[in-house]
């Protein structure tokens, strides 16, 4: 089974608006999903530091996230 | 307290710091303060009121805050006035204000009957209300204001869900009664028994309460690099820097952003430990109460609302003062910037000569984010060695009490609690000789500092890392 790759920036921007929501809201995923998702970190994604928090779902890059808005788009997106 | 849940609210606060920060940087804050606002809120950006400029004038008293005036007694003087005053030459009078402005005046009636209601023949509503506060009129179920007791049992009582319990966020945070509303229907504080603990200012979805800020003038002074400025992390400061940022990486960070020294206030926290410890000796030999004095909230709750428990608390200083006079001693010419999860600190701070500033862990990292340091692409570390467990564990609820057990010889019993509205109950009991244990330890926030209003972390992770970081000594 291939893999949904989720890539949370962790970087100071992404961390001040948020990011350790984003972390710990997939963490809450129901089982199932969670385990359709390899969660990886990064340092810093595309350098869109005021569009903060960001996070890349299957290569696509998202903006200015919440823990609503990233459960949305991985729910759409998830292979 | 907290939830850390990041709202549009507090991330348009964060947005603001960094803003203002690169002004600082810049050196154009006095020139360029005045076109903040309408650089930051245009038509096109997400609004949350009537129009732009009611937005934008509400964002102008949290500049105010920000710059680090107090919002009432400056609502004449422009931005660019008090930029151009900068360094602050008043005294904060306090810490938690309300932004009159951007109170929306919430209704102050606790019970409301909604359209929910059908007039239905049972009337739980009436029949369960014990002062007979509930009326049907045109249909519909009416509670009487003047005669309600705001007891709640209606709103059980009813079938349909109809009637609604409406606390005003503020008021229903604040575990001390210190919110009421002033004659517009605003939120008023009520200075004498606010403890700054910060609860409201979380609580309230509009944002229309502030703590008022020290972030430019440290920002002032790091820039003009001065190299003048110590830092001062809360014990609590583990993982609040960003996902897996050890201790020894945020060091290295401070200093490369301009911090000539960082020290660990538990280090501070070892020697109220000891001191503490001490006194708690005498007390048991005598058979007396000892209260803890590290959480400032805490203590000045006590002091507010119990006089006569005043002469308990602990005479130790708390472990950010130990700190401070320690670095001053050492080095006289710096100045001491206290970073932690807390706002009572800020109050506790304008008491202590030797605490210059304090500084939440948002206002750090947007001084971080403003000078273009990303802790997450940082690699070198330096290691923080100043302080062992017993210091460190005063982060989290029932870490002094474990730390004060390892300290004292002799047997003591002893009690944690945390959270205003327990231990006002608790300090009821103390007054009327009703317990039984020679030691309360009282942290305002549940959970401890780890859960602080201004802590970025879930306070279990938080606590975990502490923990962690305490044993690694």
């Amino acid at each position: 089974m291939s893999k949904n790759i989720l890539k949370i920036c962790i970087g100071t921007p992404c961390h001040l608006m948020g990011a350790a929501n984003l972390l710990e809201s997939v963490e809450k995923f129901d089982c199932k999903l969670r385990q359709k998702i390899e969660l990886k970190t990064s340092h810093c994604i595309d350098n869109c530091c005021d569009q903060a928090p960001v996070a890349e779902f299957n290569g696509k890059v998202y903006q200015n996230l919440n823990p609503e808005k990233l459960y949305k788009i991985i729910r759409e997106n998830i292979k | 307290m907290s939830n850390n849940a990041i709202s549009e609210i507090v991330k348009l606060k964060r947005k603001l710091y960094v803003e203002l920060l690169k002004l600082v940087k810049s050196g154009d804050l006095t020139a360029e303060i005045s076109n903040l606002s309408k650089k930051m809120i245009t038509k096109d950006t997400a609004r949350y009121r009537c129009c732009e400029f009611k937005e934008r004038a509400i964002f102008e008293e949290r500049i105010k805050a920000v710059l680090g005036f107090n919002i009432a007694e400056n609502s004449k003087k422009s931005l660019e006035e008090l930029a151009a005053s900068l360094p602050r030459w008043q005294k904060k009078k306090r810490i938690v204000e309300v932004i009159g402005k951007a109170c929306d005046s919430c209704p102050i009636d606790k019970y409301l009957v909604t359209d929910a209601c059908r007039n239905c023949v049972a009337h739980k509503c009436v029949n369960s209300c014990p002062v007979k506060a509930i009326v049907v009129i045109q249909n519909k179920a009416y509670i009487d204001q003047d005669k309600c007791v705001e007891c709640g049992k209606c709103a059980q009582a009813c079938s349909y869900n109809a009637i609604l319990e409406n606390e005003r966020p503020c008021s229903r945070a604040c575990e001390l009664d210190a919110i009421s509303s002033d004659s517009n229907r605003q939120a008023k504080i009520d200075q004498k028994k606010c403890v700054s603990c910060g609860s409201c200012i979380a609580a309230c979805p509009f944002g229309a309460i502030t703590a008022i800020s020290d972030l430019i003038e440290v920002a002032l002074n790091l820039f003009a690099e001065k190299n003048n400025l110590a830092v001062m992390l809360a014990p609590s400061f583990l993982g609040q820097f960003g996902h897996q940022q050890s201790a020894a990486k945020v060091n290295y960070a401070l200093k490369k952003v301009g911090f000539r020294l960082v020290r660990e206030v538990a280090a501070g926290a070892e020697i109220t430990a000891a001191a503490e410890a001490e006194e708690l000796e005498e007390k048991i030999e005598f058979n007396k109460t000892l209260l803890s004095s590290c959480c400032p909230a805490f203590k000045k709750m006590v002091e507010n609302e119990f006089e006569e428990l005043s002469a308990l608390i602990s005479k130790t200083d708390s472990p950010m003062s130990v700190t401070a006079a320690e670095i001053k001693s050492k080095t006289p010419e710096l100045k001491t910037v206290f970073v932690g999860p807390c706002t009572a600190k800020k109050a506790e701070a304008l008491k202590d000569k030797n605490v210059d500033y304090v500084l939440n862990f948002a206002e750090m990292l947007a001084l971080f984010t403003a000078s273009n340091i990303n802790l997450a692409q940082i690699n070198e570390e330096e290691e923080l060695n100043d302080a062992g467990q017993l210091g460190r564990q005063f982060a989290y609820a029932g870490g002094l009490q474990q730390s004060l057990k390892e300290l004292t010889a002799s047997d003591f019993k002893c009690r944690q609690l945390d959270g205003l509205g327990r231990l006002k109950k608790e300090l009821y009991l103390i007054r009327a000789n009703k317990h039984d244990y020679n030691f309360l330890e009282g942290m305002a926030c549940s959970g401890g500092c780890v859960g602080g209003p201004f802590s970025m972390i879930n306070q279990n992770l938080a606590k975990k890392l502490v923990k962690e970081f305490a044993e690694s000594f």
